[in-house]
């Protein structure tokens, strides 16, 4: 080829990859403003010096990230390790593993039961999952607090009946913290499960059976591998918000059990400790970083074991 | 070997309900090529899902090998089936696939990978193992779940409508194949099929169903030459019908005079005759047919023979077919006046039904 056509072949090329860029520039932008500036912001208030009543100094400091880990001794002034930090973080971690395998237990079967209507009733039982996310959290969260106090509905049930002779204490609990966290996050597990089953070619079950399998070998080794996708969607859509969640610990745990969340709140509020605050925070997105990263590796591999 | 009974099958209750089957008896031999053929909506898959244990009889029974198994579910059948769709586990490669009814019963690894080996030799796939089966053709599909079905070692094998998804010649290909296979196998297949040519080539016997009722039961050559009633002498290969009247043995059609029957089968009254197109004769005959005058309509050269429409004096329309041979003695035009001889022993008195009024 001459060298002259080469050029001017090279020089579409240019445009076309011009052409390109300005087409994916609306949503670079966005991706630029929502996700990646805040996440700048972050970062560099980690690094910087805290401000008196707040607000942050310019100037560098490890201070904040210091503080994540270690912690002055009370007495004499020496470093040692923020045990507490990492309590929280474990009990954060727990919960929304726990939060996980509960909507599981609870998405799966809700998800297979929606799948298997007939298509026009499914829209009727998607939309009444959906109705939450019309709802505020907050208020979301106050019904079901609606349902579990002392004197609310569940305990006035109980007691009318005579299961019981006192209400029972359910509010400011793990056990209510968790009750509350499962039935936000429930719909997150629910719709990525019902989008794998709904595509799910029932005919492949048949074949199962028709090879001599169980239900529930046919469950383990039909079903729910084709249905890893969806589930391992689902999981990672409800550990990542739960990991961080604030509201439902807060108003269900009455604070008493403090998570990952509300500490970093604290921070930014009564502590005004807002490096601290910034680098809690990036700790926490390296931390579901590396859980995503390990899960899909997992998954990917699982994937293939199972196939 | 396997005997179905009285079978029925109704889907839904009271006044809107459907017979999909409508007391079905068959008696089907071991090691025998056995097809059922009708259109869709006969009942031919009903029947089949039936044997598989995938519905159930609404009365009746399925006996194999002395014993009833109509209400024992598919899983602990010994009847294995090949889908339409394949219905190949997509997760798995053609091993695995392979190896997943044996595994599922329990066999042990070396039973299974052994027997995984000598299926995947017999449908030459040896060499695509380790393949997804979302990566390979639709033939090569087809013979993996072959391999599959016959992995478990089945009484019965079941084939509902495999090669339908195939090109024609992968068609032709697969249909030798699979009966060189249940051949050699000894093996008792049952074959659902609305290809008329494609239950021909291969049954030992055929089922011709309709409405949910069986039409005729015989080997293909009896099916051909000796059709039970109007719907099976359509539904295989082509036919001519002409109204007749028999009395005493004697027939009369087209404002002929009787002629004798050389055997009196028929009742007397009117009657359907139906002739095939291949058998009708140009030229008159010295004895023992009927011969007709008529006009060539149309003439459709197709290759290996002609086909030509004749209108006959009578208004009544007759087609037939000659082989274009080099040394045949008359060459058809469109428009000849000509003679077309109906021998005896080709003629067929069918029922008169009520559609055949016309």
């Amino acid at each position: 080829m001459p060298r002259s056509a080469i050029a001017s072949e090279r020089a579409v090329i240019r445009a076309e990859t011009r052409r390109r860029w300005s087409l994916a520039l609306p949503a670079l932008t966005v991706i630029t403003l929502c996700s990646i500036l805040p996440l700048v912001v972050m970062v560099g208030y980690s690094f910087m010096e805290k401000g008196q009543y707040g607000n942050v100094e310019w100037g560098f400091s490890l201070e904040g990230w210091r503080a994540v880990i270690l912690e002055k001794d009370f007495f004499d002034d020496s470093y040692i390790p923020a045990t507490a930090h990492l309590t929280i973080l474990g009990r954060s971690v727990a919960l929304a593993l726990l939060t996980t395998a509960l909507t599981f237990v609870f998405g799966i079967p809700t998800a297979w039961f929606i799948a298997t209507r007939s298509p026009s009733t499914r829209a009727f039982w998607m939309f009444l999952i959906t109705v939450p996310f019309w709802t505020n959290l907050l208020v979301r969260t106050i019904a079901i607090q609606e349902v579990i106090r002392a004197d609310g509905t569940l305990n006035r049930l109980l007691l009318a009946t005579g299961i019981i002779d006192e209400p029972l204490q359910m509010m400011f609990t793990n056990g209510a913290v968790l009750v509350g966290m499962t039935y936000v996050y429930l719909p997150l597990m629910v719709l990525p499960v019902y989008a794998a089953i709904e595509k799910f070619d029932f005919r492949l079950a048949e074949a199962a059976y028709d090879l001599h399998a169980s239900r529930f070998y046919c469950l383990r080794k039909v079903v729910l591998p084709l249905m890893w996708p969806g589930i391992a969607a689902g999981s990672i859509l409800v550990f990542i918000p739960a990991l961080g969640a604030y509201v439902t610990p807060r108003l269900m745990g009455g604070g008493r059990a403090m998570m990952w969340g509300n500490l970093i709140d604290l921070q930014f509020g009564q502590g005004r400790n807002w490096p601290l605050g910034a680098a809690l925070s990036i700790a926490l997105t390296l931390v579901v970083l590396g859980a995503m990263v390990w899960y899909i590796r997992r998954v990917a591999k699982g994937g293939e074991s199972i196939g | 070997m396997l005997d179905i009974r009285s079978l029925s099958k109704k889907f839904g209750a009271g006044n809107s309900a459907f017979h999909a089957l409508k007391s079905i008896d068959i008696t089907i031999e071991e090691g025998e090529f056995f097809t059922l053929l009708g259109p869709s909506g006969c009942g031919k898959t009903t029947l089949l899902r039936m044997i598989a244990g995938f519905e159930q009889p609404s009365g009746g029974q399925l006996v194999l090998d002395g014993k009833d198994i109509a209400m024992i579910p598919p899983n602990n059948r010994p009847v294995n089936t090949v889908f339409q769709s394949y219905a190949l586990f997509p997760h798995m490669t053609v091993a695995q696939n392979v190896a997943f009814g044996l595994e599922a019963r329990g066999a042990t690894p070396s039973e299974v990978a052994g027997r995984v080996d000598e299926m995947l030799e017999i449908v030459q796939m040896s060499h695509l193992r380790d393949r997804k089966s979302s990566q390979m053709s639709g033939g090569q599909q087809q013979r993996v779940a072959l391999a599959r079905a016959l992995a478990p070692r089945p009484r019965i094998l079941l084939l509902d409508e495999p090669l339908s998804a195939l090109d024609l010649k992968l068609r032709k290909q697969m249909q030798v194949e699979l009966k060189r296979l249940q051949r050699e196998m000894g093996l008792t297949f049952i074959f659902v099929t609305h290809d008329q040519d494609e239950a021909l080539t291969m049954s030992d016997r055929i089922a011709v169903m309709e409405g949910g009722t069986l039409q005729q039961v015989s080997d293909p050559r009896a099916l051909y030459d000796h059709p039970a009633n109007r719907f099976v002498a359509e539904f295989i290969g082509d036919a001519n019908f002409l109204a007749g009247v028999i009395a005493d043995a004697k027939l009369g059609m087209a404002g002929q005079p009787p002629v004798p029957l050389p055997r009196n089968e028929a009742a007397n009254g009117p009657v359907t005759v139906m002739i095939r197109p291949e058998q009708v004769v140009v030229g008159p005959l010295a004895k023992d047919a009927i011969t007709l005058n008529g006009r060539i309509e149309t003439l459709v050269f197709s290759g290996n023979d002609t086909q030509a429409s004749v209108r006959l004096q009578n208004g009544e329309t007759l087609r037939l077919r000659a082989q274009n041979n080099l040394h045949a003695e008359t060459t058809l035009t469109e428009g000849q006046r000509l003679q077309v001889s109906l021998p005896l022993d080709a003629l067929r008195l069918l029922p008169q039904e009520a559609a055949d009024a016309a």
